[in-house]
């Protein structure tokens, strides 16, 4: 079999991965080309939180536990990441109170990044195993507890963090490439995730937590394994966002961050990676309109007020609307493949 | 009086009823036998409206009564008493009881009901006021069926009565049940335990894998299924289910 | 530092969280829901108050009422109109619907009102300070300490001895047969919610009591500590979250004494930490209730 056929037969076994990837990387190029400076923003935003999305469905979709503290393991690596790569004069100018060992350590982007993902890993690893063992209620809410208190750490800590203060001068290393070289490696580690033995075992569990443990999958385990997996994705998603925004405070990791990543999420389907995509391109062109729209109101002194919040308004009845129509999401629990449109029927309880 | 034509269901994708056709009489006692996983409990949930059949009709009384919310279904007359007993643990027996009558409850008719249940269930009266959780599993049995029929129901369903229950409680089960059918009431039975659910029913329907394999009176059905006779016999040697 | 004062603060405090907890604990023990929504629930009664009473210039005890009945009827819309249509496809999407109503109410909150704190108009009595054999302490607290008490008997009441109330803990244990009975599902959940946001709502009466101002991220705070306490005292059962938020008033107030000065402000961090930490013991929570909480591993 010829090199082209093999490459060929490879690409429809994994179409998925291919499906995401291409239109990605397409539209990187097109935009790269001819994007004025604000769309090239965006599609950077885009892959970015892209990175983060897929951190946060590795857990989520593969282990169905509804997680709040990824957004808190983005701010992790962002932090980390930032306070190695900034250079001395502006962290000692910037956050007064710094450690001075902090102070003077400073390293190249990449290194500072995957820092940023390690950190975050390590923490998700220290506190993970007796968060993983709660179930339904109990373990929704410890998450959602788990991320008040990186909250609470991260505005107080201020010889590490500014406080509640912006952290600012972190070199803007991250360009429409580097967000999208990260995006794709992001796709690619979620699938690779979703197809190994962990994956298959989480999912599993996800279904039918008895019988997968019938089965010897040691749930608590698998649960861990995501649990850790995705932190280190959310942390370095974090670092690339650092190297973005350039400046940041702990608001930026908090709930209603944690929201935006959630309805991207959930719009588009946490089982699947397609999901994370499909949902990540609505959400973002969706509150970019909104975005201007709110803007355009205020600029226009149209109204007597301000309007603030119409972006969240919206995309919360957006997020319910999408929920009461498709739970699953816009894609579904399958993964899009080539063919699209091979897919089961499903039956629904006649609960009502 | 109940009839159930044709019905197919499934739970998500897989398919568990290949289409059930099932008849019950006005004052007829009628079994579904099968082993585990065969649809009986599912054909159950497709008559009470737990899980709506993709195809094919249930008709009570003359009524298409096909995917409607189980509330309904008692104010029109069917009372189940659910496999497992489902007693509501943490309520007392008493309100077991008065639970059982929410749809149908008359201030004076209730306590002439209560009376009645405790002439078929002397063990209900002295427990009245413990928690139901605190009954044993035969005693939980009567109370499940006591709180099915303060609804005053036209049809009785029962989903594996014996299941889980020592010899005697079986036998006073299915004495009862007798006693119900003296009584005209209208039974439709589910049981694995084929051979005591023969002895006390009108007809039976034998159902395999979704689909219903024999029917007819107790002797036809003895007869149709001699050869195969691994499916009555009393003994349940079938291990838990997974997933239930 | 434990005196009188000590204790009153503790029960004044264990009490409102106690209220708040038991309004969680309802909706949650027959839908399985842990409500997102509940804290804006909170943040409405105080807005209503705002105004009712600033703007409109009603009297107190006006106001009060109304803070309930705005509390009691964005409860019940947000079972209306997000809950119900999402109940029967799944328990995920319930969770992640309350969440988005929660988002959706404080920012409709944010967009007419504003994203500026108000002032919230609250009955002179509630700052008079009275003294008890030594002990000085505002009304307020002594108020809130006799509301708990007379609306957590009425709702033991409410359940032990009336229909719906057998209803609701029957559809709390087993909520498909509860069905099979002939209770109508809607209806129980109905009044669930409904009585959840009179707790929320007289709740929160007290809560923006405290502060005597009100921003559209009230809710979060009292949310937080719903959650926590019901989660410590048990969430299957009211008598838990009752315990869970005297048990949180308790364990607040300790750390807000014992705490150095430096340490003060992670006091919040500590309370989850030792929260977390009990739970990992003991999931179930403080007040078993028949069957233990499943734990996976």
């Amino acid at each position: 079999m010829s090199v082209i056929m093999r490459a060929g037969q490879w690409a429809r076994e994994h179409s998925t991965i291919m499906l995401m990837m291409i239109p990605v990387i397409v539209a990187g190029f097109v935009i790269q080309a001819f994007g004025s400076s604000l769309v090239v923003n965006i599609y950077t935003y885009f892959c970015v939180s892209l990175m983060m999305v897929l951190g946060v469905q590795v857990f989520m979709g593969n282990s169905g536990i509804l997680s709040w503290t990824h957004v808190g393991f983005v701010g992790i690596g962002a932090y980390v990441a930032g306070i190695l790569s900034t250079s001395p004069m502006v962290k000692g100018m910037g956050v007064p109170n710094m450690y001075p060992f902090l102070v003077q350590l400073q390293i190249p982007v990449l290194p500072a990044i995957a820092m940023g993902g390690i950190v975050a890993a390590l923490v998700a690893a220290i506190i993970g195993y007796p968060l993983m063992r709660l179930s339904d209620a109990v373990g929704v809410i410890t998450l959602f507890a788990t991320l008040i208190v990186f909250h609470v750490i991260m505005t107080q800590w201020d010889n590490v963090t500014n406080g509640p203060r912006t952290f600012f001068g972190v070199p803007e290393y991250t360009t429409l490439t580097v967000a999208l070289l990260g995006a794709l490696l992001a796709i690619a580690a979620a699938y690779w995730f979703r197809e190994s033995a962990i994956g298959l075992k989480l999912r599993a569990s996800r279904d039918d937590r008895h019988a997968a443990a019938a089965t010897g999958i040691n749930v608590v385990r698998a649960r861990y394994n995501a649990f850790v997996i995705s932190a280190l994705m959310a942390g370095v998603a974090g670092g690339v966002w650092a190297h973005f925004i350039t400046s940041f405070s702990p608001t930026s990791f908090y709930m209603s961050e944690m929201f935006v990543l959630l309805s991207m999420l959930v719009i588009g389907g946490s089982g699947s990676i397609s999901g994370a995509v499909v949902g990540t391109t609505v959400v973002t062109i969706a509150r970019e309109l909104l975005r201007q729209l709110e803007s355009t109101i205020n600029n226009a002194h149209v109204l007597s007020f301000q309007v603030f919040g119409l972006t969240e308004l919206v995309m919360a009845v957006l997020m319910v609307v999408v929920l009461i129509w498709r739970p699953g999401g816009v894609v579904g629990g399958q993964e899009l493949t080539w063919p699209l449109f091979k897919r089961t029927t499903k039956e629904v309880d006649n609960a009502a | 009086m109940l009839k159930v034509d044709n019905i197919h269901a499934s739970y998500g994708a897989v398919r568990a009823l290949h289409g059930i056709s099932v008849e019950v009489e006005e004052g007829q006692v009628v079994a579904l036998l099968g082993v585990n996983g065969a649809g009986k409990s599912t054909t159950l949930k497709c008559i009470t409206g737990v899980l709506r059949p993709t195809s094919g009709t249930v008709t009570f009384l003359g009524e298409d009564i096909t995917g409607r919310t189980p509330e309904s279904l008692v104010k029109r007359g069917i009372s189940l008493v659910p496999e497992g007993r489902e007693i509501f643990g943490s309520l007392t027996v008493e309100e077991n009881l008065r639970l059982g009558a929410f749809t149908s409850y008359q201030r004076d008719r209730y306590k002439a009901d209560l009376k009645e249940m405790f002439e078929l269930f002397p063990i209900l009266e002295e427990r009245l006021h413990q928690a139901g959780g605190l009954l044993s599993g035969g005693e939980q049995q009567m109370l499940a069926i006591a709180r099915a029929l303060m609804a005053h129901p036209r049809l009785l369903m029962l989903d594996e009565p014996s299941l889980g229950l020592a010899p005697a409680m079986t036998d006073q089960v299915f004495e009862l049940i007798s006693q119900l059918r003296g009584r005209g009431l209208t039974i439709l039975l589910v049981e694995q335990n084929a051979e005591r659910a023969l002895q006390v029913v009108d007809r039976a329907y034998l159902l395999t894998n979704g689909l219903v394999e024999a029917s007819g009176t107790t002797e036809e059905i003895k007869r149709q299924v001699d050869i195969t006779s691994s499916y009555l016999g009393g003994e349940d040697t079938k291990g838990c289910e997974v997933g239930r | 530092m434990i005196n009188l004062e000590f204790v009153i603060n503790t029960l004044s405090l264990g009490s409102l969280y106690a209220l708040l907890s038991v309004g969680l604990v309802l909706v949650y023990g027959i839908l399985k829901l842990v409500n997102f929504a509940y804290g804006e629930y909170i943040m409405v009664s105080g807005y209503a108050i705002y105004l009712s009473g600033a703007v409109l210039h009603m009297p107190w005890y006006v106001t009060m009422v109304i803070a309930v009945l705005a509390a009691v009827l964005v409860s019940f819309l947000t079972e209306y109109a997000a809950i119900r249509p999402v109940r029967t496809k799944s328990a995920d999407a319930m969770l992640v619907t309350s969440f988005a109503v929660s988002v959706f109410l404080q920012n409709v909150v944010l967009l007419t009102i504003s994203p500026r704190s108000r002032a919230v108009p609250l009955p002179s009595f509630f700052s008079k300070t009275v003294t008890i054999a030594g002990a000085t302490t505002p009304l307020r607290n002594l108020l809130v300490i006799g509301t708990t008490f007379v609306v957590l008997i009425g709702l033991s009441l409410l359940m032990k001895k009336t229909v719906l109330g057998m209803a609701m803990r029957a559809a709390a244990d087993k909520f498909t047969t509860t069905r099979l009975m002939g209770v109508p599902a809607n209806f129980v959940i109905s009044a669930a919610f409904i009585i959840s946001g009179f707790l929320a709502g007289v709740g929160g009466i007290f809560w923006v009591g405290r502060s005597a101002s009100v921003d559209p991220l009230t809710g979060a705070a009292p949310l937080l500590i719903a959650f926590i306490a019901t989660v410590m005292g048990g969430m299957n059962s009211p008598i838990g979250a009752v315990v869970g938020g005297f048990v949180y008033g308790l364990l607040f107030n300790v750390l807000s004494i014992t705490l150095p000065a430096s340490m003060i402000s992670y006091r919040d961090a500590f309370m989850f930490a030792i929260v977390i930490l009990f739970l990992l013991f003991r999931p179930e929570g403080i007040v078993r209730r028949g069957y233990t909480e499943e734990r996976v591993g």
